[in-house]
C-alpha cells in the first residue's frame, strides 16, 4: 500500500521538481539566461502545490498539528522558504533570488526525504496547540532570516562587482543593491515577530509541561542567541539606520556563524528538540 | 528582379548626402517620377541621416540602376566628380541581403541602434500610400521586418548600451533598481553631464538640482530641467538630499572630497549614493569610491564598459549574419516559386493529392460497383479537376512571358494556399 500513499507520491514528485528547478536557477546563473530561471520558477510554483497537497493529506489523514513526525516538519521548512521566496519574487520581480534560495529548499527536502517517515517526534504528553504554534512561527521566523542572509550574500556580490567598476554579465543578472536591501529589510522586519511570537509560546509551553530543566537545552539557547542577534541587527537597521554594505555582511557571517553552531549543537548534544 | 542603390555614411560625407537628402525632400512627386523611369516596376524611397537608397523592381537592372543613381545625382545637384564613387548598387540575392542588414540596424553607425527599423517602416508606409510598391516590394519589407525582429529577439545586438549616457543610466538602476523619486545633482554643466541628466529623468527620477560656481548660469541650467539651482557652498547640504551625483566642471581641484562625504555619510541615514564624474581633470576625490554604499565612476570607467559593450556587440553581429542568411534564402525562395512553372507544377500536384485522398475515402462504397463502373467514375473525377485547373494554368502559361504574371502568380498562390 506505500507505493500508492498520495502522501509519499506528491512528496516525491515536489522533491523531484526542487532538485530540477535548483539545477536550472543555478544553470541560469552559469550560462546568464533568465529563461532558465523563468522555467525553474514556474517549476518551483509547481513544486509548493504539490507540498501543499502533501500537507492537506497529513492534515487529514492524522492531527498533524499535534504530532508532526521529523519528515513533516523538515518539508514544512522546505514549503515555508518556498512560499515566502514565491512571494518575494512576485513584489520585487528578483528571479535570481531563487538560485541562491532554492538549494535551501532542496537541502530542507533532501534532509526530510532522508527521515523515516511516521517516526513520532514527541512523546504523547507534548501534544498542544501551544507547541504546535511554537513550532510554525519559529520555522517561520527562521525561514525569513535565511532568505534575508541570502540577499545579503547576493548583496555583498552585486556590491564588489560595482565597486570594481565592471558591468559585466553577472552584474546585469544580479537585482539592484536597492532591491536586495528591501527584501533583507523585509524579511528582518516580518521574521524578528514571528520568532518572537514563537520563542514566548515555546516558552509557555516548556514551563507548563516540563517545569525546569529546559533552560539550559543547547538548541533553546542556540535559538535564544539567534534570537537576540537578529534582533540586535534590526535594532541597528531601524535605529540606527544600518543600510546595504554593513547590513548585508552582518546577515551574511551571523547566517554562516547561527549555520556551523545549529550543526555543531545537532550532532554534538542530545537535546529536547531531538526531532530538528 | 530586385535592385538597389544609394549613398550612406560609409560612401559619402554628409556634405553629399545633405545635398541629395534635400533635393529628395522637396521633390512632392518623387515616388511616381521614380516609378516612371523606364523598366522600373516597384519603388522604395528610405531616408536617414546617414543613408538615402532607392529599393525597386525592375525588369532590366543595368539600364534601371543607372537611371535612379543619375536621377538621384541631378536631385542633389551634384558635380560629375562628387557623384563618382558615392553610389553602391546591390542587385537580386545581395539587394534583399542588404535591406535586411540595414532593417536589422547591422549597417547602422551604431550598430543595433533602435531607430533605424522605425524609419524602415514609415517609408514602406509612404510607399504603400503612394502604390508605388508591389507582390516583391511588400513581400521583401515584410520579410525584412521579420529578419530585423529576430536580429532583435535572438541575438544581443542591442541589449548593453553603447554611449556613456545609457551606460550611466544602466548602472544607476543596477544600483538603485527603480529611479522613481530619486535625486539627482548636476555640477558645472556639459553636454554629456546635460544628456544623462535628462536621460535618468526619462527614467523616472524625481527632480535635478543644478550647483555651479556662478548662481546665474545654474539657473539658466536649471530652468531647462525644471530643477532647482544652488551655489556650490550649499554644496554639503545639497549632497545629503542627492542620490545620483554627475559631476563635469572645469575645475582644476576635487570639488567633492571623500571628507566631505564621510561627514554626511550619517545624515544620510547610509543611503545608496552613485557618483558619476564626467571632468577631466576630476572633480570627485577617488578615495569617495572606497566609502560604503558609495559608487563613483569617472569617464574612463564609463568609457571602458561601453568599450566592452561594443565588443560585445561585434560578437553578436556575427549570430545576426546568420539569421539573416537564414531570411535571405527564404525570400529568395519565395522568389523561385513565383515563376510560373513551379507554381502550375505544385497547383497539379495539390489538385492530384486531393483526388487521391478523396478516392480513398470513397472506396469502402465504390467497392460495391463494378470495376469498369469504378474507372469511369475516375476518369469523371479527374477530367472535372483539369477543366477547373484549365483556364488559371493557361493564364499564368500566358502571362509568363510578362512582368504581369507575378501578381497573377502570387495571387494563385495565395488562393489555393500553395505557401
Amino acid at each position: 500500500m506505500i507505493s500508492a500513499d498520495p502522501e509519499l507520491i506528491s512528496f516525491q514528485i515536489a522533491l523531484v521538481l526542487c532538485a530540477v528547478s535548483t539545477i536550472g536557477y543555478l544553470s541560469s546563473l552559469l550560462v546568464r539566461k533568465v529563461r532558465l530561471a523563468k522555467i525553474s520558477t514556474w517549476l518551483l510554483s509547481i513544486a509548493s502545490v504539490f507540498l501543499t497537497v502533501k500537507f492537506v493529506f497529513v492534515v487529514i489523514h492524522s492531527s498533524w498539528f499535534l504530532n508532526p513526525d521529523s519528515r513533516d516538519f523538515f518539508s514544512f521548512c522546505a514549503w515555508s522558504v518556498c512560499v515566502i521566496y514565491l512571494f518575494l519574487q512576485f513584489k520585487t520581480k528578483t528571479r535570481v533570488l531563487g538560485a541562491f534560495i532554492s538549494p535551501l529548499i532542496l537541502l530542507f527536502m533532501i534532509a526530510a526525504a532522508g527521515e523515516e517517515a511516521g517516526k513520532a517526534v514527541r512523546p504523547q504528553n507534548l501534544q498542544s496547540w501551544l507547541a504546535a504554534l511554537h513550532l510554525l512561527l519559529t520555522i517561520f521566523g527562521e525561514v525569513l532570516f535565511a532568505i534575508a542572509s541570502c540577499a545579503g550574500l547576493m548583496f555583498i556580490m552585486q556590491n564588489r562587482l560595482l565597486k570594481n567598476k565592471k558591468l559585466s554579465g553577472m552584474s546585469r543578472l544580479l537585482p539592484s543593491l536597492n532591491d536586495l536591501d528591501r527584501i533583507n529589510h523585509m524579511c528582518l522586519l516580518w521574521g524578528f515577530p514571528l520568532l518572537s511570537v514563537g520563542i514566548i509560546a515555546g516558552v509557555v509551553f516548556a514551563q507548563i509541561s516540563w517545569k525546569t530543566g529546559w533552560l539550559t537545552d543547547p538548541k533553546i539557547v542556540w535559538t535564544f542567541i539567534a534570537w537576540i542577534v537578529y534582533g540586535f541587527l534590526l535594532h541597528q537597521r531601524l535605529a540606527i539606520g544600518w543600510k546595504g554594505y554593513r547590513m548585508a555582511l552582518f546577515s551574511g557571517i551571523i547566517f554562516v556563524l547561527l549555520f556551523v553552531s545549529y550543526l555543531g549543537v545537532k550532532i554534538c548534544f542530545s537535546t529536547l528538540h531531538n526531532f530538528i | 528582379m530586385i535592385v538597389l542603390t544609394g549613398i550612406n555614411h560609409k560612401t559619402a560625407s554628409v556634405a553629399v548626402r545633405e545635398k541629395i537628402f534635400a533635393g529628395c525632400q522637396e521633390k512632392k512627386d518623387l515616388l511616381p517620377t521614380l516609378r516612371s523611369i523606364g523598366g522600373v516596376d516597384e519603388v522604395l524611397y528610405l531616408s536617414t541621416c546617414n543613408r538615402v537608397e532607392i529599393l525597386a523592381s525592375v525588369t532590366e537592372d543595368d539600364m534601371a540602376l543607372k537611371a535612379i543613381s543619375g536621377f538621384l545625382a541631378k536631385s542633389g545637384g551634384l558635380t560629375e566628380q562628387e557623384a563618382a564613387g558615392c553610389f553602391y548598387e546591390y542587385r537580386g540575392e545581395k539587394a534583399v541581403r542588404h535591406v535586411f542588414r540595414v532593417a536589422s540596424s547591422l549597417d547602422s553607425m551604431v550598430m543595433g541602434e533602435a531607430q533605424i527599423l522605425g524609419q524602415v517602416k514609415d517609408a514602406y508606409r509612404e510607399a504603400l500610400e503612394q502604390y508605388s510598391t508591389g507582390v516583391v516590394i511588400n513581400r521583401l519589407m515584410h520579410c525584412s521586418f521579420r529578419a530585423a525582429k529576430r536580429v532583435r529577439s535572438e541575438t544581443g545586438i542591442a541589449v548593453n548600451p553603447v554611449s556613456v549616457s545609457h551606460a550611466a543610466v544602466e548602472l544607476a538602476k543596477k544600483i538603485f533598481g527603480s529611479l522613481d523619486g530619486k535625486k539627482i545633482l548636476l555640477i558645472g554643466a556639459g553636454e554629456m553631464a546635460e544628456l544623462t541628466g535628462q536621460q535618468l529623468i526619462e527614467k523616472g527620477a524625481q527632480s535635478i538640482t543644478v550647483a555651479n560656481r556662478s548662481l546665474a548660469q545654474a539657473e539658466l541650467l536649471a530652468e531647462r530641467f525644471h530643477g532647482e539651482a544652488a551655489s556650490l557652498d550649499d554644496l554639503e547640504k545639497i549632497l545629503i538630499e542627492t542620490d545620483i551625483v554627475i559631476s563635469s566642471t572645469g575645475a582644476s581641484g576635487f570639488i567633492v572630497t571623500a571628507e566631505m562625504l564621510r561627514n554626511i555619510h550619517h545624515r544620510r541615514r547610509n543611503r545608496l549614493l552613485f557618483l558619476i564624474d564626467i571632468a577631466v581633470p576630476r572633480d570627485i576625490e577617488p578615495a569617495a569610491s572606497e566609502l560604503e554604499n558609495v559608487f563613483l565612476y569617472n569617464i574612463d570607467n564609463l568609457q571602458d564598459i561601453v568599450d566592452e559593450n561594443v565588443n560585445a556587440r561585434r560578437k553578436e553581429a556575427i549570430k545576426a549574419e546568420r539569421i539573416i542568411d537564414e531570411e535571405v534564402e527564404r525570400f529568395v525562395n519565395w522568389q523561385k516559386a513565383l515563376e510560373s512553372v513551379p507554381t502550375i507544377v505544385s497547383l497539379r500536384n495539390k489538385a492530384e493529392e486531393i483526388v487521391q485522398t478523396e478516392m480513398e475515402k470513397a472506396s469502402g462504397w465504390m467497392n460495391d460497383l463494378k470495376k469498369e463502373d469504378r474507372a469511369r467514375i475516375e476518369w469523371l473525377v479527374n477530367s472535372i479537376v483539369n477543366k477547373v485547373l484549365h483556364s488559371p494554368v493557361t493564364v499564368m502559361k500566358e502571362e509568363s512571358s510578362e512582368f504581369n504574371s507575378r501578381d497573377i502568380v502570387a495571387a494563385v498562390r495565395r488562393l489555393f494556399r500553395l505557401d
